[in-house]
């Protein structure tokens, strides 16, 4: 395994603040500790050249398992074992195998182009100049950047600075990348083109571990799902497993000749029903088989058009979320 | 060594770069720098000009002690010392991880990231104090010089000692930008020759907090008239920069440590 992760924990000290006048002239002088238990205990594995998405509500833990695998955090128990490395111990030997995209923060300069900040991360990864200049101009051409990286970043739009942020934490060829978000506040244009080039880099054999709320991130890119919850990993695998996690259900959307007969059986749920003669319905298959809904909705109604469509990831996330 | 000083030329070449994107306000921001640490000196010469003096000092002896101060604070501020600033808004905002991200101590990161152009100005308002009132003095010999410049050495270090507890302090008093005046009045003593304060106050600055040797100690050598426990102040100086070395490390474990 390229990255080892056995019974990590993590808890943190914070302390209670209340919202009244009285409670924040108190809490100048006495606070109540809280201790928040982060991770409780997560063990999981990647292999090289895996694609992993994690995902987990606010709070769930994922951004603390990706702070601790990048060195930024020590764990409060557990080992980590990543490429040879216990992250929080041989910090600056690891990080230069590692790079890291932070959605929400930019390793950017703002006033300068971003090439300015490229030859600053050379320097950083002491990257030799052929190496430095090929690197660089392949990720250019992948990512359709070419005049861009010479304009000061304030000028570029958000996509244009996401695909720079890429390619500030690949310049030195790591052998893992942590993307903590890296599609937030991006139209689909630039969201495409990001995931070809993670897919692109995920070809040539870089590991990539993602953290997102955007679900469309996790089924374009991610072939496994880790889903963390109040600091437990409440499931590990792939994504089809992820879809039959909801249930064996279809999303069904009919419309009849005639107005459509009573629909209240175990089985199906109505989740809209726009008129008498159309609605939109959940059928769970291990209750109600498809072909049997056909032909009684046929008999009674005569079906016009028919559509079968698979669960959203979202149905199944929320599901897991809930728990 | 030879390629952290590349990362730091970088560093400092993107910063300036960053800076002069607004070069109006740049230029503005090291005038007013200027200006500002000019103010001391200004009101040492005006006094002397209305007869009263600092017992013991003439004016222009008084104002290399002030030369020494705002020099070695001139290099320290663009330098180094925007580890303060450049800590304390990075952990505000969440971005002092992205320097744990590198393949490089974080202090250094710190450094390379935190150079702070404008406070050239100070430099330039030092170095031409220090010329001005040097060339109104007796010429020191060459023991004299060799000697502050081991001082000053230290001067610079006990900065960065200064540097690394208040970017330190930055680290668990978020968002605290008044630690900086708290340093700013503490070594404001420095300004002056320790000699004119009382016996109790001179011990303080000189043998407890280091402040004396920001400017009067290293100053007197260079004037031929060391400063009453010169020996005690380098002591001193140097466990202060092995308390903030390891005082900066016991914060930045405090960093490592809190939540995500």
């Amino acid at each position: 395994m390229l990255i080892s992760v056995e019974n990590l924990t993590k808890v943190y000290k914070t302390y209670q603040r209340g919202s009244s006048f009285k409670e924040t002239v108190k809490s100048l002088l006495v606070r109540k500790p809280l201790y928040v238990h982060a991770l409780k205990g997560i063990s999981f594995g990647i292999a090289a050249g895996e694609l992993v998405g994690f995902l987990g509500p606010n709070g769930a833990g994922k951004s603390t398992t990706l702070k601790i695998l990048t060195g930024i955090l020590y764990p409060s128990s557990g080992a980590v074992d990543v490429m040879g490395y216990t992250p929080w111990r041989d910090r600056k030997k690891y990080v230069a195998k590692i790079g890291a995209v932070f959605g929400q923060k930019s390793q950017l300069l703002w006033d300068i182009p971003p090439i300015d900040a490229f030859y600053l991360n050379k320097a950083i990864y002491a990257i030799p100049d052929r190496v430095f200049k090929r690197t660089m101009e392949n990720m250019v051409e992948l990512l359709d950047l070419k005049d861009v990286i010479r304009k000061p970043t304030r000028q570029l739009s958000l996509g244009e600075r996401m695909k720079c942020e890429f390619i500030m934490a690949m310049l030195h060829q790591p052998e893992i990348v942590f993307l903590d978000e890296p599609t937030i506040g991006l139209d689909v244009i630039a969201k495409d083109k990001i995931r070809e080039f993670i897919l692109e880099m995920n070809k040539k054999g870089v590991t990539f571990i993602l953290t997102t709320h955007d679900l469309s991130d996790i089924e374009h890119l991610a072939r496994r799902v880790i889903v963390v919850n109040h600091g437990e990993i409440v499931f590990d695998d792939s994504i089809a497993t992820l879809r039959r996690h909801w249930g064996e259900k279809k999303i069904i959307a009919v419309s009849t000749v005639h107005p459509l007969p009573d629909l209240t059986l175990p089985g199906i749920t109505v989740t809209k029903r726009i008129s008498d003669y159309q609605a939109e319905l959940e059928l769970d298959l291990a209750v109600y088989e498809l072909n049997k809904f056909i032909a009684l909705v046929n008999k009674a109604s005569t079906i016009r058009d028919l559509s079968v469509q698979e669960p959203q990831i979202e149905e199944a996330i929320k599901v897991l979320y809930k728990k | 060594m030879r390629n952290n000083i590349r990362i730091y030329l970088v560093g400092a070449k993107t910063a300036l770069a960053s800076r002069m994107a607004y070069r109006a306000d740049f230029f503005m921001s090291m005038l007013i720098m200027l200006l500002v640490e000019m103010a001391a000196p200004l009101i040492t010469i005006m006094i002397y000009q209305n007869g009263a003096t600092f017992p013991g000092w003439t004016m222009y002896e008084a104002l290399l002690i002030q030369g020494v101060f705002l020099l070695g604070k001139g290099i320290a501020a663009p330098f180094f010392f925007g580890i303060v600033w450049n800590t304390i808004e990075r952990v505000q905002n969440g971005t002092f991880d992205l320097l744990m991200i590198k393949p490089k101590s974080v202090l250094f990161m710190a450094i390379v990231t935190g150079f702070d152009a404008e406070d050239l100005g100070k430099l330039i308002g030092g170095t031409t104090l220090f010329t001005l009132a040097l060339s109104r003095l007796p010429m020191p010999g060459l023991g004299e010089w060799l000697q502050f410049l081991l001082l000053f050495l230290l001067t610079l270090a006990v900065l960065f000692g200064y540097g690394l507890i208040l970017a330190g302090l930055g680290i668990v008093w978020i968002g605290n930008f008044r630690v900086y005046q708290i340093f700013e009045s503490i070594t404001n003593f420095g300004l002056y020759p320790a000699a004119i304060f009382s016996k109790p106050l001179q011990t303080v600055i000189t043998l407890v907090i280091p402040v004396a040797i920001l400017g009067s100690v290293p100053a007197t050598v260079l004037l031929g008239r060391p400063s009453a426990g010169t020996i005690g102040a380098v002591g001193v100086g140097l466990l202060f920069l092995l308390f903030s070395l390891g005082f900066w490390r016991w914060m930045l474990k405090k960093y490592t440590s809190v939540g995500g």
